[in-house]
Formats: structure tokens, C-alpha cells, sequence
């Protein structure tokens, strides 16, 4: 079995003591990010993008992904226990899980919410384990016609799924394309758009303009707003669910975690919106169904279970083709493009011990997070005392001291205080900022794989429908859009969305 | 013709405003033929789709109905983006200590619940934690102190 054998070196590298400490900080400052509102996990692995280029690349990808699927355990603590979703992804499961601590039973909530964390955990831990090297190989066969077409078709799936206006979420990745493409043109050496400023040469730096849009610019946005602050309850109580409780919710779990895993693999995907369907599903399906809403068990772990499955399955399409689902992902690549690797199916050839590295410290950190969480609750608990007013300048500062040690150039501040304001503008405008955020990561990539594929077939823009699997790609991505403008669907959306 | 939907309105011209720079800019680079890309060519596309999703947002502003924009928080947002570029300006002759206080000072002081000794006290927490884990952890080239 070549998998077992695949994951044997995965251990290896994920269980040596350097990695284990990585694995450890990063899922603790996940769950503290996910418990405390107001900072989210797209913000935390911004603010540690500088930190973690100072590591091995195999420590930098475990210590960012344990901060992003960390944080979908701690965001289902607050909300169950003070009603408050920490995360985005947990925003369903206080519906349930609130008016089950209300009813008493905060205990077994938080404990369903684990073990249901947990099991989608391994299981698309191993999914990934299986369907990446396939899909990796598959990836191996395109050509420069089908990986524009699959950026095209990446882009228009991850605006389809995005909140808000079409529209704009489009406009939104074709700016992000252009951004992408300031800097020295590696073809012609012609420097673009820096407007005399040499401090442009290499372009904008993705830490930069990914801090001051989910780091600065969120926290202005954020001081307008009224957080609201809580009064909690120290009392948990056993938080080991019954057998009763586990027999009842195991249903629920598996469906949350299928379905989790399979929305996670699609752009613009993700935790946020697997927890949303999962939880549309059960109130569907699940018998008897007048429970939800009234603090039905079934309504907290089914999209526990979806949220950390679609967090961890949406590393495949990063992994596999170098695509990414989400801004998280985005930063991800950024990651890997900072120490020298490019991202891609060759990746898992050329760097095994990194990528069986990854999934194995995957599961480790699932495991470490049900023993973080499970007994220590109430620590976690009292971090909710931290009033906003001392957390945003901490931002800020971390902002700022990263943005200067990764290049030591003052020049990044300024570029970063020029996009602040405009990701505020943006986001007063209801411009969500994901789209622009994969549109500059892709777009150098985008423009070289439409520049060779019209070089081989000498300017002829057929090319992308001639080739079978960049024609599929671009079907796939005019259906998308087709379907979104159907007036019935869009009502429908909207109401999945809001929901 | 009355503007119905004011955010989409003002998006639309800041797409606009962005596609007039990438296009009037990508001018100035050869444009090549397809076949053979120059650095102007896929910028001035770009440019092109951006002014499209622009006048589309324009065009639908006067037919849609949507809210208004709420109130642009102006101050918070010129303290923090200044207090920003001040740390741009600093970090290199002054240290790290004198601008994370002089960043944590003016970003607290940009927040809706402004305390004095509650600052102070966040900027010598945020001072150490900075140089222990970035200077003595990390080990970055960064200095603590005014260079003189």
C-alpha cells in the first residue's frame, strides 16, 4: 500500500520534536483566535505569514495550517457557550448549541463538537491521503491551455459561492489580477506599474496587502461596530456526551462530514459554507426533525463535523494543482512561493516530506486540539474577558513589525497603509475582499499560462476550446455563471447564504 | 436619472477609476500580438474586463434599490493608517521600542474607549513580547533601541 507507506514519512516529519512544537503553537493559537471575536484565522495566518518564512517550509505550512482548522474548534466554544460565533464557520451552530447550554447541557455540546471535529478530522485526513495523489497525476498531464482554463473556471467557482454581488466579487478578481501583475515583467524584464517608485520593483508584497485587508483595514471596520461583550458562565459540567447522544448525532455526523469534505474541495469553498449546508441538511433529513432550533444535539455536530472536514479537504485543490479555494489557501502559497517552492502537483514528487508532512501533522493536531479543548474549556473561557480595545492595537503592532521584517523595507508600511484605506473602502462598499486576495496570487501564473498556451498555438485563441479538458473547464465555469443569473437561483442563494 | 443603489454606484467608479490607471498605464508597454504576448497585453484585457464590471455596477445603481453607505468612520481610519506609516518611518532610525509606542499609543487612541494607563501598559506588554519573540526568539536583525 503505497499510502501507508506515504504516510509512514508524513509521521516521520510531522512527528519530529520541531514540527510536534509548531503543530502544538499553531493549533493553540488557532483555538485562541477562534475563541476571541473580532479576530479570525484568515487575519492570524496573515499576521504569522512574515514569522513563519523565518522557518523550515515543512514547520511554516503545519504551524499555518493548525491556526486554520485550530480556530474551527475554538469558534464552536464561544458560540455554544455565550452565543457569540468566534468564527464565521460557527456562526449555525449557535443556534443549537446555545440553546443547549441554556437547557443545561453545555457539557455535552462542547463534547459533541469535538468528537464530531474530530472524526471529520481523520476522515478527510485520510481523504486527502487517498485523492490527492490521483488528482496530483492528473494535474501533471495539463499543459498551459488547461491550467488557464482551470484558473478561469477556479476564480468564477470561488466568486459563484462568494457572498454578495456577482458583479463585483468578478470585478473584485480582476483587480486582484492586476495587482498581481505589478512589478518586473519576468518575460520582458518592462517594469510595470510602479509609478517611479522603486520600492514597486518586486512588485506588491502579498504580506503586505493581505495584512492591511484582514488585519488593519478589518480592524477600523470592526471599531464602528458595537462588540458585544458577555457575561459568562463558568459551569460546563461533564462534557462527555451520553451514548444516547452519540447514537443519535452519529447519523448526523457522518452526513455533516461527507458533505463537508465535498464542499470543501470546491473553490471558494470552505468551513464557512459546509457548515452552513450541513446544517440546512439535517433539518431536512434528520427524523424527527422539530427538534432544531431548540437545542437538538444533531443541529451542533453536524456542522462541526462539516466545518473541520471542509477545512482540512480544501488543502486538496492547494496542494494538488497549486490553486487556491480560499484567502487562507492564498496565503498558504504565499507561503510556499516565499521559501522557493512552487506550488503544484509537482510538489508531492518533488517535496514528499512536505506534503505527507502537512496531512500527517493534520491529524496530529485534530487529536492535540480534542485534549486542548475537552478538559480545559474554561480557560478558554475567560479569554472572552479580553475587551476589543486591547486586542486591535496588539494587531496593528503585529501588523506593522511583520510587514517590516520580511524584506526590511520600510516602503511595505506605506504600501500597507495604501491598501488599509482602500480594503476599507472595499469593505463599506460591500466589496468582499477573498476574490481580490486569489485573484494577486494567481494572476502572474494566469498571464504566463495564457501567454505560452496562445505562443503554441500561434495566437489562435480556439485553443482553449479545442483542448477537451480546458474546453470542460470553461463549461463548467460558463454554467456557474449562467446558473447564478437565473433570477430563481439567485433568490434562492441569497437565502442559503443568509440563513 | 437618480442614483438608487449607492454602493454599487461608487464601487462601479472606483473599478472605473482603477481600470483607467491599468489601462492608460499598460499604453506605455508593448502590447505584442497574441501570439506573442508583449507586457502590455494581458494588463490592458485585465483593464478592459475591470471598466466592463465598473460600468455595469454604474449602470445598474440607477435601476437597483439598495441602502445607503453608512457613515466612513474618517478619524480611526487617518490615526491608524498615519500611525502605520509613522512606524514605516521610525523602525529604522528610532527602534523598535519608540515605534511600538508611538504605534500603540496613536492606534488605542484612534479606538472608541480611550485609557491612558491601560495604554502604557499595552505598549510595555506588546514592547517585550516584540522583542522577545521577534529579536531574541527569531533572532531577526532588528534594532531595540534609537540608533545615535
Amino acid at each position: 500500500m503505497e499510502v501507508i507507506s506515504n504516510l509512514g514519512l508524513g509521521f516521520a516529519v510531522a512527528l519530529t520534536l520541531q514540527n510536534v512544537v509548531y503543530c502544538f503553537i499553531g493549533v493553540l493559537l488557532g483555538t485562541v483566535i477562534g475563541v476571541l471575536p473580532g479576530i479570525g484565522p484568515v487575519t492570524t495566518v496573515a499576521m504569522l505569514l512574515p514569522i513563519s518564512f523565518t522557518l523550515q517550509p515543512e514547520s511554516a505550512l503545519i504551524l499555518l495550517a493548525g491556526i486554520y482548522y485550530g480556530a474551527q474548534y475554538g469558534g464552536s466554544t464561544t458560540a455554544i457557550l455565550v452565543n457569540i460565533p468566534g468564527e464565521a464557520s460557527s456562526v449555525v451552530t449557535t443556534i443549537d448549541g446555545h440553546q443547549m447550554a441554556l437547557k443545561g447541557r453545555a457539557g455535552p455540546a462542547l463534547g459533541i463538537a469535538a468528537i464530531a471535529s474530530f472524526f471529520a478530522g481523520c476522515v478527510s485526513t485520510l481523504l486527502i491521503a487517498f485523492a490527492a495523489p490521483p488528482l496530483a497525476a492528473i494535474a501533471l498531464q495539463f499543459g498551459p491551455a488547461e491550467y488557464f482554463s482551470l484558473m478561469v473556471c477556479g476564480l468564477i467557482a470561488a466568486v459563484v459561492l462568494a457572498r454578495g454581488s456577482l458583479v463585483k466579487a468578478i470585478a473584485m478578481v480582476v483587480l486582484g489580477l492586476l495587482l498581481g501583475l505589478v512589478g518586473t515583467d519576468v518575460n520582458s524584464g518592462a517594469r510595470r506599474f510602479n509609478f517611479g517608485m522603486t520600492g514597486l520593483a518586486d512588485g506588491i508584497e502579498f504580506v503586505a496587502l493581505s495584512m492591511a485587508i484582514y488585519g488593519i483595514a478589518e480592524v477600523v471596520y470592526n471599531l464602528e461596530k458595537k462588540l458585544a461583550t458577555s457575561v459568562v458562565s463558568d459551569a460546563v459540567g461533564r462534557v462527555w456526551p451520553s451514548l444516547v447522544d452519540l447514537k443519535y448525532c452519529a447519523g448526523s455526523i457522518l452526513r455533516g462530514t461527507g458533505l463537508g469534505a465535498i464542499l470543501g474541495v470546491l473553490p471558494g469553498g470552505g468551513a464557512l459554507l459546509a457548515s452552513f449546508a450541513a446544517y440546512t441538511l439535517e433539518k431536512n433529513v434528520a427524523k424527527p426533525p422539530r427538534q432544531f432550533g431548540h437545542g437538538d444535539i444533531r443541529g451542533v455536530a453536524a456542522p462541526e463535523a462539516a466545518n473541520n472536514a471542509g477545512a482540512q479537504t480544501s488543502f486538496i485543490p492547494m496542494l494538488t494543482l497549486g490553486i487556491p479555494g480560499n484567502p487562507t489557501m492564498a496565503m498558504m502559497i504565499g507561503a510556499l512561493m516565499v521559501h522557493g517552492i512552487a506550488p503544484g502537483p509537482r510538489v508531492m514528487t518533488d517535496r514528499p516530506g512536505l506534503f505527507w508532512g502537512l496531512i500527517a501533522s493534520m491529524w496530529l493536531g485534530n487529536l492535540m486540539l480534542v485534549i486542548l479543548n475537552l478538559p480545559m474549556v474554561g480557560v478558554w473561557v475567560r479569554l472572552l474577558r479580553v475587551p476589543y480595545r486591547l486586542l486591535f492595537p496588539a494587531i496593528i503592532v503585529f501588523c506593522c513589525i511583520g510587514v517590516y521584517i520580511i524584506n526590511s523595507k520600510p516602503f511595505d508600511a506605506f504600501v500597507m497603509a495604501f491598501f488599509a484605506v482602500f480594503g476599507y473602502v472595499a469593505l463599506k462598499l460591500d466589496c468582499e475582499p477573498a476574490p481580490l486576495i486569489l485573484g494577486f496570487v494567481l494572476g502572474p501564473m494566469m498571464e504566463e499560462n495564457l501567454r505560452r498556451a496562445l505562443l503554441i498555438s500561434r495566437g489562435d485563441p480556439m485553443v482553449f476550446l479545442q483542448e477537451p479538458i480546458s474546453l470542460a473547464f470553461l463549461l463548467v465555469a460558463a454554467g456557474l455563471l449562467l446558473v447564478l443569473a437565473a433570477p430563481a437561483i439567485r433568490v434562492r442563494r441569497e437565502e442559503a447564504l443568509k440563513e | 436619472m437618480k442614483i438608487r443603489a449607492p454602493k454599487d454606484f461608487w464601487s462601479g467608479v472606483m473599478f472605473c477609476g482603477f481600470a483607467a490607471i491599468a489601462i492608460l498605464a499598460a499604453r506605455g508597454y508593448s502590447l505584442g500580438s497574441a501570439g506573442k504576448m508583449g507586457a502590455g497585453y494581458f494588463p490592458l484585457l485585465l483593464g478592459i474586463v475591470l471598466a466592463a464590471m465598473g460600468a455595469i455596477l454604474i449602470a445598474r445603481s440607477v435601476v437597483v434599490v439598495d441602502e445607503p453607505i453608512s457613515p466612513f468612520n474618517i478619524l480611526p481610519l487617518v490615526i491608524i493608517t498615519t500611525a502605520v506609516c509613522l512606524f514605516g518611518l521610525l523602525i529604522e532610525p528610532l527602534g523598535l521600542v519608540v515605534s511600538i509606542a508611538v504605534l500603540t499609543g496613536l492606534s488605542a487612541w484612534a479606538g472608541p474607549q480611550f485609557r491612558l494607563l491601560e495604554t502604557v501598559a499595552l505598549a510595555a506588554v506588546l514592547i517585550a513580547f516584540s522583542i522577545g519573540v521577534f529579536v531574541y526568539a527569531l533572532g531577526l536583525p532588528l534594532a531595540i533601541w534609537p540608533s545615535l
